[in-house]
């Protein structure tokens, strides 16, 4: 195992509730590991115990076999990592930006170049290449960020939130890399709240939650409380006043005008005929019925409540 | 990988991302030195040789903690708070060599604008400055001092005080401290505080560099600004190696 961390707990001071609670994952190389939960799970203050910016009040970290709590200078030499904020490349382009990141991790000038080159074409980055890191988006700027990480990449990579801002193909390119990572034989560490794309990205995966591991496991293992339930979506008609939920929808969520319920897929027919008829009086717009994904799963674990930080205000259609 | 390869490729890292304001800098600071040495003269309806040498030789020192106790510790906090510190430091390199590349930057600000106030106190009133070849190493060991005294100070303390900290500094050295008179003139108490700050030192170093024909070099000053540079110097490092 590559990254094997045990027990690890960590309290901030002036916290009432601990960031880190008894935190136990193991991460081997050429697996993509995605690290779930809400913000302030306690996600990234697990990455910076790993690559040594904070130390645990107790437990232990393994990078390689090798103690990291007692030895931040080797993690640093065996992880390389994208953190959530912007890093500072003001003043660089992009590839003067990944060469010297991928010098000063102590990778050889000509691969380097060579590899700067490569992440550069295949993340579509070409036409910024050269421009000042001042004048980029934000976009850009991460994927930017992602290739200093992987341009001589450690046994471990650290990728916080690596596609916020991305425009939809480009994250699709990014995960191509992200898996190209792994296949070289990388452990990757990947912290995300975006549940979707992590169901299609990563091997296996730890839900977080106030700083404790919820559930762990592959996406599908994960998803094998919910194996028997569909998920059916309404979009509701904001004129239309309340939608009563009926008796077989479980867990569901309403985010503006949409709501998702988890159904059992025996009562599959029923709710179609309930959603159908609701469709017909113009009560709402459309609706979808499709087996559960992660999100669900996600969401019976860490509840609706937490699930929706990134959703924006309910309008007043609400689910009884 | 070798020490002196991390220095280098950080000394390039960061003056890429300082390029805007390098030249910006050194433009400020010769404007800075150039106030000091030509517009200072104009408070006084007369003005004896001995405080044209003090104008002279204080408009280097103050362009030289200016830049370290005041554009540093701003700038410093701004990386601390934009999360650049942290992006830094969890890179494979050693923290003192990160600190050394930086404060080498910085001094590269400094010195122009240090030579540009002595060529205009030279011109301007016609002074024939007797310097000697240890103003070489004061020059660095004031420059080193300043920049590292203003780096401990961002470290250590949250940025908005680190800011107005650094405001108060500029009032403190402009107008309460010797270097553009004589010590002799401060009250008794003030005397005392400065006798153990290191920007007395700072003056007295470079004034008996650069005009050694008039102000004697004192080697005291030399070891107390040595151990305010060796101590801002370790506390850096401490702060920088702690872990949260």
């Amino acid at each position: 195992m590559l990254l094997q961390v045990e027990e690890v707990t960590k309290r901030y001071r002036r916290s009432p509730t601990p960031a880190n609670d008894s935190v136990t994952l193991v991460v081997e190389a050429g697996q993509v590991y995605g690290l779930l939960g809400h913000n302030g799970a306690g996600k990234t203050t697990l990455v910076n115990q790993i690559v040594g910016l904070a130390r645990p009040d107790s437990g232990s970290i393994r990078v390689s076999g090798r103690d990291v709590v007692a030895d931040p200078g080797f993690a640093r030499r065996a992880c390389s990592i994208q953190p959530q904020s912007q890093v500072p490349i003001d003043g660089l382009t992009p590839r003067q930006a990944i060469e010297s990141l991928g010098r000063l991790r102590g990778g050889d000038a000509s691969v380097v170049r060579a590899r700067t080159g490569r992440l550069i074409e295949a993340l579509g980055l070409g036409e910024w290449s050269n421009t000042d890191g001042a004048r980029l988006s934000g976009g850009v700027k991460r994927l930017v960020s992602f290739c200093m990480a992987a341009v001589a990449p450690g046994q471990l990579v650290m990728l916080d939130e690596p596609t916020n801002d991305v425009d939809p193909v480009r994250r699709r390119l990014l995960w191509a890399e992200v898996r190209a990572l792994a296949n070289e034989g990388a452990a990757v560490l990947l912290v995300t709240h975006n549940v979707i794309e992590a169901e299609r990205s990563v091997d296996r995966l730890a839900i977080l939650d106030h700083g404790r591991v919820l559930a762990e496991g592959t996406p599908a293992e994960l998803k094998a409380g919910i194996v028997d339930d569909l998920r059916l979506e309404l979009v509701v008609d904001p004129d239309a006043g309340l939608i009563e939920t009926p008796q077989f929808a479980g867990t569901h969520v309403v985010a503006g005008n949409r709501i998702t319920a988890t159904v059992p897929a025996s009562l599959a027919g029923q709710a179609a005929t309930w959603a159908q008829d609701l469709r017909r009086t113009g009560r709402i717009e459309e609706f979808s019925l499709a087996p559960a994904t992660l999100e669900d799963a996600y969401v019976a674990l860490v509840g609706a409540t937490s699930a929706l930080d990134n959703t924006p205000e309910e309008t007043d259609v609400r689910a009884a | 990988m070798s020490a002196l390869r991390s220095y280098r490729l950080l000394v390039v890292w960061q003056a890429r991302r300082m390029r805007m304001f390098l030249p910006l800098g050194i433009v400020v600071q010769g404007l800075f030195a150039l106030g000091i040495v030509a517009g200072y003269p104009l408070l006084f309806p007369t003005i004896d040789r001995t405080t044209i040498l003090y104008l002279a030789t204080g408009g280097p020192v103050i362009s030289l903690i200016t830049m370290g106790l005041v554009a540093v510790p701003q700038l410093v906090s701004a990386a601390k708070t934009e999360g650049t510190l942290s992006y830094m430091r969890s890179l494979p390199i050693p923290r003192l060599v990160y600190l050394l590349a930086d404060l080498t930057v910085w001094a590269a600000v400094v010195l122009p604008g240090v030579v540009f106030a002595v060529i205009i106190a030279s011109v301007r009133f016609g002074l024939d400055l007797q310097i000697s070849p240890l103003v070489v190493p004061s020059v660095i060991l004031v420059a080193l001092t300043a920049t590292s005294i203003g780096y401990a100070l961002a470290s250590l303390v949250p940025p908005m005080i680190a800011q107005m900290a650094s405001q108060i500094l500029v009032v403190f050295i402009l107008m309460f401290s010797p270097l553009n008179f004589p010590a002799d003139r401060l009250p008794g108490w003030l005397a005392a505080i400065h006798s153990v700050l290191p920007i007395q030192a700072m003056g007295e170093v470079m004034r008996g560099t650069l005009a050694s024909n008039s102000f004697p070099i004192t080697l005291g000053a030399f070891a107390l600004l040595g151990t305010w540079c060796a101590a801002s110097f370790a506390a850096t490092s401490v702060v920088l190696t702690r872990r949260a």
